[in-house]
């Protein structure tokens, strides 16, 4: 019984990752992007943005199992990405141990302080989470400007975590006799991470977990009753998702190579929010187009922001509006229109769109 | 079934193999160096093409900062259109300022700095101490260097960094010394702290700390405040209940004037100093503005805005009218016109050997002797990191609502032994 093109014969094929033809093609296609995208594309400047893109989608991969997933409301994400790249400073730095240790040390350690604030999410719910959550962004600030020998306190720290797998160095490599600059190499294992992270979430969410992670989301008595585990699930989805927003933290710290309390803020939590709810919460694709999109657009807003009338891109230039207020502007527009006019968010427009194609010459 | 998977692996194993091959042909390589220049005649490198030089500025344009990142560009920009004038560096390079908005942020910053690296010689600012620190490495890597636009002390040491200004542990400390020696204190005064919660807080306690053990006073109370708070209370009770005589405040202006609010409001009345980053001319203009006439005095660098009688004053004054007269009178715009003196001797220097490349410039940095400022704030004497004096010398003002910038100079220009014996050191990591 192999899948068909638009009909489905089986619960087997519903849950195939990779059922159709096309999307064989679509996969080849990522596979190809993925592998040519640094060899043409050399700007050190577009290589930055689109691996800071990277590592925000695996963040945002960690909340949207939490929040897209499991219903828990998190405003605390800053305070585990921020963990994690103190992690990557002590491990990967400190210790020079190579980069499987530092990055699963941070998804451990990140998973271990997910299961101490999991319990709290027993008792509460919704906007009561939100606020226990929120004061874990303050206790986390309050943290990292004093626990000055592990973070260096707000002068901030050197993360030296070499980005090297036995032999291979992703800070330089070279293959075939060619070399590669840095930013070229960061981009194929943060992307490669991406793939895989995403691979695991979306194998999870499509098993046995996986449901019960949603059947806790949509109504947690009515799962109980079921015979769901809710509130072993609900601690769990909370490790999972800090533990994955720990790797992402020290992939960050790595990268950027210093990181200071001052950027492990509020303004981060709501931003990866932001993202979830953008991308389409409830979807693994949708945390990779939210990160994207809200990655992608600012700077190629300030790129071409020249050619944009009234905009005024330097001191003393002419123009009614700063790159930045516009920037802030569309991005507020943005996320009102998403939850005006597309609740299920980017992934909710692909979807729609790929049905339209599906379905075609019967669309409606 | 299990046919179909293994032929997929085998489409995707080949899909691999021919986008490798394309890939093995895309390495970047190493970004060209300089041609062959020879002395006063620099070969063309990257962010020089033979007539123009282009500098990089990295500042927060925009967003909360930008109330100083504004300014200090604008300080950069007459500055060189001042130089362009003249013909340029040397006499015949002109000089161009690439500007990118960092909104403050390291990690802006960072795709900030990429974007333009391989546009410029060099970074005239980059305003700020975290994101100067997120950079640092990348500076090191790419043999690159920055003039950081914030007064702390460990960039004096730094051989990727051209300082300017007396650092912030020397302005408290010459605070300390012009009060136990004209402000009325003893070392038996109630001498008193209240930093913000971050670096630029614990630079300037650092001061104090230094300067009680040199003088011989103690630090009878310290309170931290968070940056952006809405209540001072707290701190501004403790500091009076612990019967305060002096206080040192390291602040920006918009916490300062609720903290001197909060202070006037609370009949507090010690000896306020403050470090020059806690003062903007609109305090001035406030409703706390008689309180701070007569309880508060600003340790900063230079002289009043308009000051005829300091050259380089003068200057400034006649080439703001000429090139930006919009310009408000502001301490950052004479800050970061001062970056662009000491970028300007650094890029003479470089010509002057023949080489603008970026080794160029570092090997030019190390043979930089003394920079003059003309008075605005005292000479530098640059050189090999480990070799640098940085200014010891600050300038005490009182606040006199009727001046241009609001402030009047009370002492010009004095170095206090305690700050001569202080050691610069690197930043950690």
């Amino acid at each position: 019984m192999g899948a068909h093109r638009n009909l489905t014969r089986s619960y087997a094929d519903e849950l195939r990752l990779f059922g159709t033809p096309a999307a064989k093609v679509g996969l080849g296609l990522l596979v190809a992007v993925f592998l040519l995208l640094p060899t043409v594309v050399h700007d050190d400047f577009w290589l930055s943005v689109l691996i800071y893109v990277g590592i925000t989608a695996v963040g945002a991969i960690g909340l949207n199992l939490l929040t897209g997933y499991c219903g828990q409301i998190s405003l605390g994400h800053a305070f585990f990405i921020g963990s994690g790249a103190y992690v990557a400073a002590q491990v990967g730095g400190a210790l020079e141990l190579p980069l499987p240790v530092w990055l699963l040390g941070a998804a451990l350690a990140g998973a271990v302080l997910g299961g101490l604030v999991g319990p709290f999410t027993l008792r509460l719910r919704g906007h009561y989470l939100a606020i226990v959550t929120l004061g874990l962004v303050f206790i986390g600030e309050h943290l990292w400007r004093n626990l000055t020998p592990i973070t260096g306190g707000n002068s901030g720290t050197a993360v030296q975590a070499s980005p090297a797998i036995g032999p291979v160095d992703f800070d330089g490599l070279t293959l075939l006799g060619e070399s590669y600059s840095r930013n070229q190499g960061w981009f194929w294992l943060v992307w490669g991470l991406v793939a895989i992270v995403a691979l695991l979430a979306k194998n999870l969410v499509r098993t046995r977990p996986g449901r019960a992670l949603q059947a806790v989301r949509d109504r947690d008595q009515a799962a109980e009753v079921i015979g769901v585990r809710a509130g072993r699930y609900k601690i769990g989805a909370f490790m999972l998702s800090s533990a994955i927003a720990s790797a992402a933290g020290a992939l960050f710290g790595s990268y950027q190579q210093f990181v200071s309390p001052d950027e492990w803020n509020l303004l981060l939590s709501i931003q990866y929010i932001a993202i979830v709810i953008v991308g389409g919460l409830g979807t693994i694709f949708g945390s990779v187009l939210g990160a994207v999109f809200v990655g992608a657009l600012p700077a190629l807003i300030d790129r071409y922001s020249d050619a944009i009338p009234g905009v005024r891109t330097s001191v003393g230039g002419d123009g009614f509006i700063s790159v930045f207020a516009l920037n802030q502007a569309l991005f507020g527009v943005l996320i009102v229109l998403f939850l005006v006019l597309e609740p299920r968010g980017l992934a909710g427009i692909w979807l729609r769109v790929k049905t339209y194609f599906k379905t075609w010459p019967f669309s409606y | 079934m299990r046919t179909n998977r293994r032929q997929r692996h085998g489409v995707l194993a080949v899909l691999a193999t021919t986008a490798l091959l394309v890939a093995a042909c895309g390495g970047a390589g190493d970004e060209g160096g300089s041609q062959g220049g020879q002395a006063g005649q620099p070969g063309n490198t990257a962010g020089f093409d033979g007539t123009t030089i282009k500098l990089g500025v990295l500042s927060p344009l925009s967003g909360p900062t930008a109330v100083i990142g504004q300014p200090l560009t604008n300080g950069n920009k007459v500055w060189f259109d001042h130089i362009n004038s003249q013909g340029g560096i040397a006499g015949k390079y002109k000089v161009e300022l690439v500007q990118e908005d960092t909104q403050y942020k390291p990690d802006i910053t960072v795709q900030r700095y990429n974007k333009i690296k391989n546009d410029v010689v060099a970074f005239t600012q980059v305003l700020g101490t975290a994101p100067t620190l997120a950079v640092k490495p990348l500076l090191e890597s790419d043999k690159m260097i920055a003039a950081p636009a914030s007064l702390d002390a460990f960039w004096v040491r730094e051989p990727n960094l051209l300082p300017v200004g007396a650092p912030y542990q020397i302005q408290a400390i010459n605070a300390m010394d012009h009060y136990l020696s004209e402000g009325g204190g003893s070392t038996d005064s109630k001498i008193c702290t209240m930093v913000q919660d971050d670096v630029y807080g614990e630079a300037g306690q650092q001061g104090i700390d230094f300067a009680a053990k040199e003088q011989g006073f103690t630090v009878a109370n310290t309170q931290k405040f968070k940056v952006n708070t809405e209540n001072y209370a707290g701190q501004i009770g403790a500091l009076a209940g612990a019967g305060c005589e002096m206080v040192f405040l390291t602040a920006t202006p918009s916490d300062a004037g609720k903290i001197w609010g909060t202070a006037a409001q609370a009949k507090f009345m010690p000896q306020w100093y403050a470090q020059s980053p806690s003062w903007v001319g609109a305090l001035a203009k406030s409703a706390v503005a008689p309180y701070m006439k007569q309880y508060v005095k600003i340790v900063a660098e230079g002289t009043e805005w308009g000051d005829e009688s300091v050259p380089g004053m003068k200057d400034m004054i006649d080439r703001v009218k000429q090139y930006a007269p919009q310009q408000e009178p502001d301490y950052y715009f004479a800050f970061g016109y001062n970056q662009g003196r000491a970028m300007t001797a650094l890029l003479e220097k470089a010509v002057e050997r023949g080489d603008l490349s970026r080794e160029g410039l570092l090997a030019a940095s190390e043979e930089l002797g003394v920079v003059s400022f003309d008075g605005l704030t005292d000479d530098y004497t640059y050189g090999p990191a480990d070799k640098r004096n940085p200014p010891r010398s600050s300038t005490v003002f009182t606040v006199a609502p009727d001046k241009p910038f609001g402030l009047v100079v009370s002492k010009y220009n004095f170095t206090s032994d305690a700050a001569k014996k202080f050691e610069f050191t690197k930043a950690d990591g």
